[in-house]
């Protein structure tokens, strides 16, 4: 009886479970892929047929012809091609090329080379550059303001401010009256020009940013000698030690992370570059260097050039020199710069787009031109 | 105590912090550039006299087809100069060269005076705004006005890539004419670009493998001239040829000169064998290199002289092996699938040309003297005798094509396998052999 029941209950369990939750197993019935059949005739399945027969017979009859074996080879020369060769034409009356010219076979006279030759003139500076030599002695930009005709002097009333506002109307319905306030002109409107370089930086005068912390090489070695001659002059009893002053010693820390310490006066400050920002700049190179036309051997010559950029980010071509070098020989690493260079020069011919607020991290670079990637392989 | 803890913390952070910071210069590695053809402009030679006109315009056009022909330059139309050069001494506009993106000038006069030629020119890097090097002249008589161009060619050629050039070289090949199986051969010797063909000989012998003397003054070839082939040297300047002496009931073929130029390497077979000789050209004295009962062949100088590269089938398959040039025990060098053969040693000393056979198809193709680093170079119905230009860069052979009809052409491809073009002969050609540059 129980038997039953129970053979019953879970029967029943069963089938509820699977009206309830049999749709999640359902399976979707699958897409049935229909293709387009034409119907041909018999005569053009024949013909069809006929067409996939030809290849057979056609590689039998452009079955290529063994090559000939040069002799150099090593196969000794098949007596029956001799004869062929030697089968004497009827000897016709020598053409003009069948002799051999021996006057025009004779070398050149010597080609003389003078290395000395007229010395050109100086040619004209190159105005159209747009890197570099008047870059170094910075000219004020006339600025965009200046109108060929006297500006109309503003109203005495308005004056410069640092944010543009207008006037505030009294409002008629409504609202709170707001405090009047006088309008103040535009700052393009001042009466006097000042120029780019003339107008002061709002800028910081110092970085926030932290210097670098190792010194340059002759500021550890000054420092070394001083600290070497104040041991020797140092008493040979130490004094018994103070309470550090630690407060001193916050004080020197954070100095020393403001940029206050002058050893280092060649370190760039501002922010770095990100690795985005340098990886455009590498890309921005390679697209210029051309490496072509190099030697073997200039393909297996690094060197690393050094550069100085306008804050433009144009290259000061007088700046563009050999810093280092690593294999090849003079010849090559003299090919491989002037690669180098032409590269820097070309790409940076419209300024290398380079973020301005960190100039001072970007305005000297060290190009490394390795071509092992690029060597004929 | 705390307070010291904290201080030194604060120092670590802050060491820390200024260890990230940029020391010195922003340094960035240039690892990856592109190749492509250099821009360059050679506008018309400036005609120091009414009569050098057409000689101006054609030197221009030889120099720049050379440089254009190595696929390392690519000549800037004249139709796309903002300005031209119309005196030779004259101060070169470089905004207006930049502006085609012309990288390179080459700028030239001419004076013809009666049968004598005189050809100056310059060369400019236009973005670096100054001369390349000094400015040159060469003299000589105008018949040879190509060769005028050629030097010209060179040393622009030179300056810029840092290698040695090779326009001013010739080669000697075998011209070949008419059916497969009527085919004439005669020596003839043309410039490296086909210009100013020459022959040597006639086509009533079949003659083969010519090859070059280290100066250029004379060719060895194999002439079935008395029905056998027999190896002979052949005096470029008076075209008079003489047989080289071998052993008496043997056949002697592919010959190469040694690079002092004063001794033979050929190969000799006697019966089914084919070993390797040198034959001293002053004394005729021959001496035996190898003596395997396989076959030795095609054997190439490495460049000092002390070395011979060679193929042999004594492991079962035709491969590539070098030994002393004194003989002696030989290592071999080729280890891939398929038959390697006609080695020829490069210039510069550190690659090996060869032809290859695999799967019904011949290549062209350079590899290490010690046969690492193979590259196959070109693949085609029958590529064969790769020959090397003077500067080791180019690579010239003939290809022929299928069918009873097919023709036989020079072809050069540089070592990187680009630039793979025809060399423009009147008729066929094959077993093309690189002269060194002309003096």
């Amino acid at each position: 009886m129980k038997t039953g029941q129970v053979i019953s209950a879970a029967g029943h369990a069963t089938l509820i479970g699977w009206m309830v939750f049999g749709g999640i197993f359902r399976t979707e019935q699958l897409p049935i892929e229909a293709t387009e059949v034409s119907v041909i005739s018999g005569e053009a399945f024949a013909a069809l047929m006929a067409a996939q027969d030809s290849p057979t017979s056609q590689s039998e009859i452009t079955q290529p012809a063994q090559p000939v074996v040069d002799n150099e080879t090593g196969a000794v020369p098949e007596p029956e091609t001799v004869p062929e060769q030697e089968i004497p034409e009827p000897a016709p009356a020598p053409a003009a090329d069948d002799a051999p010219d021996v006057s025009e076979l004779s070398p050149l006279p010597n080609a003389e080379v003078l290395v000395e030759t007229p010395v050109l003139p100086t040619p004209e500076p190159d105005v159209a550059v747009e890197a570099p030599e008047s870059n170094e002695t910075p000219v004020p930009q006339a600025s965009i303001r200046v109108a060929p005709e006297p500006v109309i002097a503003p109203d005495p009333e308005a004056r410069p401010d640092l944010v543009e506002q207008e006037a505030v109307q009294q409002m008629v319905t409504g609202g709170t009256v707001a405090e009047p306030k006088e309008a103040t002109a535009a700052e393009e409107a001042a009466s006097e020009i000042v120029t780019e370089a003339e107008k002061p930086s709002a800028a910081p005068e110092t970085s926030l940013r932290p210097p670098p912390l190792r010194p340059t090489r002759s500021a550890v070695q000054a420092a070394e000698t001083s600290e070497l001659a104040a041991e020797t002059q140092k008493p040979a009893v130490e004094p018994a030690a103070e309470e550090p002053n630690t407060s001193s010693a916050v004080d020197d820390a954070f100095a020393e992370a403001l940029g206050q310490d002058s050893e280092t006066p060649s370190a760039p400050r501002g922010p770095p570059l990100s690795a985005g920002e340098k990886d455009a700049l590498r890309v921005a190179v390679q697209q210029c260097w051309n490496v072509g036309s190099l030697s073997s051997l200039a393909l297996e010559t690094t060197v690393v050039v050094a550069v100085s950029l306008t804050k433009d980010g144009k290259p000061i071509v007088s700046s563009i020199r050999e810093v280092d070098s690593e294999g090849g020989t003079s010849a090559s690493v003299k090919q491989a710069f002037e690669t180098a260079r032409r590269a820097i020069i070309r790409c940076g011919a419209r300024g290398f787009q380079l973020p301005s607020d960190k100039y001072d991290q970007w305005k000297d670079i060290e190009m490394t031109f390795n071509p092992e990637r690029m060597r004929i392989k | 105590m705390m307070v010291r803890i904290f201080t030194t913390l604060m120092a670590l952070m802050m060491t820390a912090t200024l260890s990230l910071a940029q020391q010195g210069p922003l340094r960035i590695e240039i690892t990856e550039g592109v190749i492509e053809p250099l821009p360059f402009a050679t506008p018309d030679f400036v005609a120091e006299n009414g009569s050098s006109t057409e000689m101006g315009t054609e030197l221009a056009r030889v120099v720049a087809a050379d440089l254009q022909n190595t696929g390392l330059f690519r000549e800037i139309p004249a139709r796309a100069y903002i300005s031209n050069v119309t005196d030779f001494g004259s101060a070169i506009q470089y905004p207006d060269w930049k502006a085609i993106n012309a990288q390179a000038l080459v700028t030239g006069a001419v004076n013809v005076s009666g049968n004598s030629l005189t050809v100056k020119f310059r060369l400019y890097d236009i973005f670096s705004g100054a001369e390349l090097g000094n400015g040159l002249q060469f003299q000589g008589t105008t018949e040879g006005w190509r060769r005028m161009a050629h030097k010209v060619s060179d040393a622009v050629y030179s300056r810029i890539t840092g290698e040695g050039g090779y326009f001013d070289s010739r080669v000697v090949f075998v011209s070949e004419m008419g059916p497969k199986n009527k085919r004439q051969k005669r020596l003839a010797v043309m410039d490296y670009d086909g210009a100013g063909v020459k022959y040597l000989t006639d086509s009533r012998s079949l003659v083969l493998a010519p090859r070059f003397s280290p100066t250029g003054d004379r060719v060895l070839y194999t002439s079935y001239e008395t029905g056998f082939p027999r190896i002979y040297v052949l005096d470029v300047g008076s075209v008079q040829h003489r047989v080289l002496e071998s052993g008496e009931g043997s056949i002697s073929f592919a010959p190469r000169f040694s690079p002092n130029g004063q001794t033979v390497v050929y190969s000799q077979a006697t019966g089914s064998n084919t070993d390797i000789y040198t034959m001293d050209i002053s004394s005729g004295r021959s001496t035996r290199l190898t003596s395997a009962p396989s076959i030795e062949t095609a054997p190439s100088y490495s460049p000092d002289g002390n070395s011979i590269v060679f193929e042999s089938d004594r492991s079962g398959a035709q491969q590539l092996y070098i030994m002393s040039a004194n003989g002696g025990e030989a290592k071999r060098i080729s280890f891939g699938q398929g038959r390697y053969g006609t080695p020829v040693w490069s210039p510069r000393g550190d690659l090996v040309a060869f032809t290859k056979q695999s799967k019904g198809r011949f290549h062209i193709g350079v590899m290490r003297i010690d046969g690492s680093e193979e590259r196959l170079l070109t693949a085609s119905f029958l590529d064969e005798g790769p020959t090397w230009s003077p500067n080791g860069r180019v690579i010239m052979f003939h290809r022929e094509t299928q069918g009873a009809g097919g023709r036989s052409t020079l072809y050069s491809v540089d070592i990187t396998g680009r630039n793979l073009r025809p060399v423009r002969t009147p008729e066929g050609g094959s077993d093309p052999s690189w002269s060194p540059l002309q003096k």
